[in-house]
């Protein structure tokens, strides 16, 4: 298990100084002067060489480089070029409703998944099988944004049942539970078909197994078998799969967000990039890359201590 | 249009090389069915500019928001009061472009990738960690950099899903080849004294097409549904230009006044996607076996 997690920890050094690398040459991309934009339209040459040095902009490359990583470790990720607002900031504005938005989508998806998945591979073959695969098929077909906009459409704006638009207040508030109930019935709608699938062969393996047929061999009802013995098994594959797909998360939360007006990371990156505000767009771009491989490197060590059979080897 | 001709080969120039695929395909009514929504929408996007019934730009806004079944507009107009059925095949015709340059592209030089870790194996460890490296991001987060860097616009997007394929592909065909290797005959053409690249095209290569095959039909749904989902955030293709996204995202305002006109691009792209994703998995119990996850 050490091994394996020094391996995934080894990997993630040349990630993380890819995604520090890229968010450099972002902002040696950007068409205008940060400096000029920094100083506004009536600044004298004076202010404006002034800002040049405070930004470190007369420099050779790698020194800009060196005082861009410093900065980076001290948390600085600049000012917005639209409203002035430290990146940061903003940031720390929005990492918590786009997490929000993740967590309650997958506490409903990944259950029925899981149970969908088994049950698929239970009746293997037959009717019940092929609806459930032609459901998953079709549910990872789907685009996000098309469910999303039935949705406002359907329980939103025809039936007006629940908001659509932003976010009213913390999950655990009744006005906070009916504003995100759309947005994760959505981001959680297409996460179910992946779940499913994946739930399906890690139990079909498993069902085949001997230790399964000695359950059944001792007169275990079917239900304990399955749930017990197969699913039990199974579910560590599951888990790893599942953490495997939250890239395919984060891009439909990005989606999920902008539909739904979610004051998220996703709809912040999005807006930034629009309006090429490039200092907001090199931070959410950043952190999302951060939280992606956190999360990437959490699960596969979780993986490693929780199957004793990565122990052994 | 070559290029577009290029996306049917998947479907239809793979059964002369291994008879009974496509007798095999067509036996599972789900596969027949998405081996003829395939046909047709390729058909669509590649004679768009024959069937159409006028220019996709050209706009009448006495018609705007016409709803379906109007006399002369089945599909309706969008909010401009352009000809829905129109922008639909033009639509088709630049997404499933879109998709097809990015899985040529990436999937082009992923196979190179591929074949070059397989058979230099000096390079296989730096190659393959290089791939690793490129994994660890997801697809949308190239668009979301791409676009932040060049600007949003197709580029971009066929850039960033380029990119994302690369390394699927690359493994893929790593993974092939070095089963293809491992075989007697292989060894029997290096005793020949044959050289590398022609031990490659000849006798590697062909054996892992099908591999290639399944992988890109499969790849080319997962491409269009990333597509469009960059090009409805505004970082893909910009209005007016017809494409599925960019009209989703366009018709998105006047949903509640005309929602067919954000619904007709939003099922074309479903249906395209589920098309090519039932497609490809037929294609992968037909032809490889040992894809199957």
């Amino acid at each position: 298990m050490g091994r394996h997690a020094a391996q995934r920890l080894l990997l993630a050094i040349p990630v993380l100084f890819g995604v520090v690398l890229v968010g450099f040459l972002l902002m040696q991309v950007v068409p205008n002067d940060p400096a000029l934009v920094r100083a506004g339209p009536s600044a004298t040459p004076d202010v404006i060489a002034a800002i040049r040095a405070d930004l470190g902009l007369d420099r050779p490359l790698h020194e800009q480089f060196g005082l861009y990583l410093w900065r980076l470790l001290q948390g600085d990720l600049g000012v917005s070029i639209i409203n002035n607002v430290p990146v940061v900031q903003e940031l720390g504005a929005t990492v918590g409703p786009t997490l929000e938005l993740m967590f309650a989508s997958l506490i409903w998806s990944i259950p029925i998944g899981i149970v969908l998945g088994t049950a698929g591979a239970y009746w293997r073959g037959r009717i019940a099988d092929r609806v459930i695969t032609a459901l998953a098929v079709a549910g990872g077909s789907i685009p996000v944004f098309f469910l999303g906009l039935v949705l406002i459409w359907y329980v939103g704006f025809k039936l007006q049942l629940l908001p659509f638009t932003g976010r009213a207040g913390p999950l655990w508030t009744w006005e906070g539970l009916k504003a995100i109930a759309l947005p994760a019935l959505t981001l959680g709608g297409t996460f179910i078909g992946p779940v499913a699938r994946m739930t399906r062969t890690a139990v079909l393996d498993v069902l085949g197994v001997e230790h399964v047929r000695t359950a059944r061999a001792k007169g275990l009802g079917e239900f304990r078998v399955v749930t017990r013995h197969a699913l039990r098994n199974a579910l560590i594959p599951v888990v790893t799969l599942i953490g495997l797909q939250i890239g395919f998360l984060l891009g439909g939360a990005v989606v999920t967000e902008t539909v739904f007006s979610w004051p998220g990371v996703g709809r912040l990156a999005v807006g930034a990039i629009l309006s090429a505000d490039f200092p907001m767009a090199q931070g959410t771009i950043i952190v999302l890359s951060l939280g992606f491989i956190l999360i990437n490197l959490t699960v596969d060590v979780l993986y490693a201590a929780l199957d004793p059979r990565m122990r052994a080897a | 249009m070559s290029a577009t001709t290029e996306a049917a080969i998947p479907a239809e120039a793979e059964p002369p090389r291994r008879p009974g695929t496509l007798s095999r395909l067509v036996r599972e009514p789900a596969a027949a069915f998405a081996l003829v929504l395939v046909t047709i929408v390729i058909g669509a996007a590649v004679l768009a500019p024959i069937l159409a019934p006028t220019d996709p730009y050209d706009n009448d806004l006495a018609q705007a928001m016409a709803v379906p079944g109007v006399p002369g507009l089945p599909l309706g107009a969008d909010a401009q009061g352009r000809n829905m059925i129109t922008r639909l095949l033009y639509g088709l015709r630049i997404t499933l472009l879109m998709g097809l340059a990015s899985v040529v592209l990436g999937g082009g030089i992923g196979a190179l990738v591929g074949f070059a870790a397989a058979f230099y194996r000096r390079i296989d460890g730096i190659l393959m960690r290089l791939m690793d490296v490129m994994l660890s991001f997801p697809a949308i987060l190239f668009g979301l950099a791409l676009a932040a860097i060049f600007g949003p616009g197709i580029p971009a997007v066929v850039l960033a899903l380029s990119v994302a394929t690369v390394p699927l592909m690359a493994r893929i065909v790593r993974g092939s080849a070095l089963a293809v290797m491992g075989l007697d005959y292989i060894e029997a053409a290096r005793a020949t004294g044959m050289s590398d690249r022609r031990i490659i095209l000849r006798h590697v290569a062909p054996n892992c097409l099908s591999s290639i095959f399944v992988f890109a039909t499969l790849r080319f749904g997962q491409v269009i549904l990333l597509g469009s989902a960059l090009s409805f955030l505004g970082l893909g293709a910009q209005p007016p230009t017809p494409e599925l996204g960019a009209m989703a995202s366009d018709g998105r305002n006047f949903l509640f006044f005309a929602p067919h006109i954000a619904v007709i691009p939003c099922v074309a792209i479903f249906a395209v996607v589920l098309a090519f994703n039932v497609l490809g998995d037929a294609l992968r119990d037909a032809l490889d076996p040992r894809l199957r996850v």
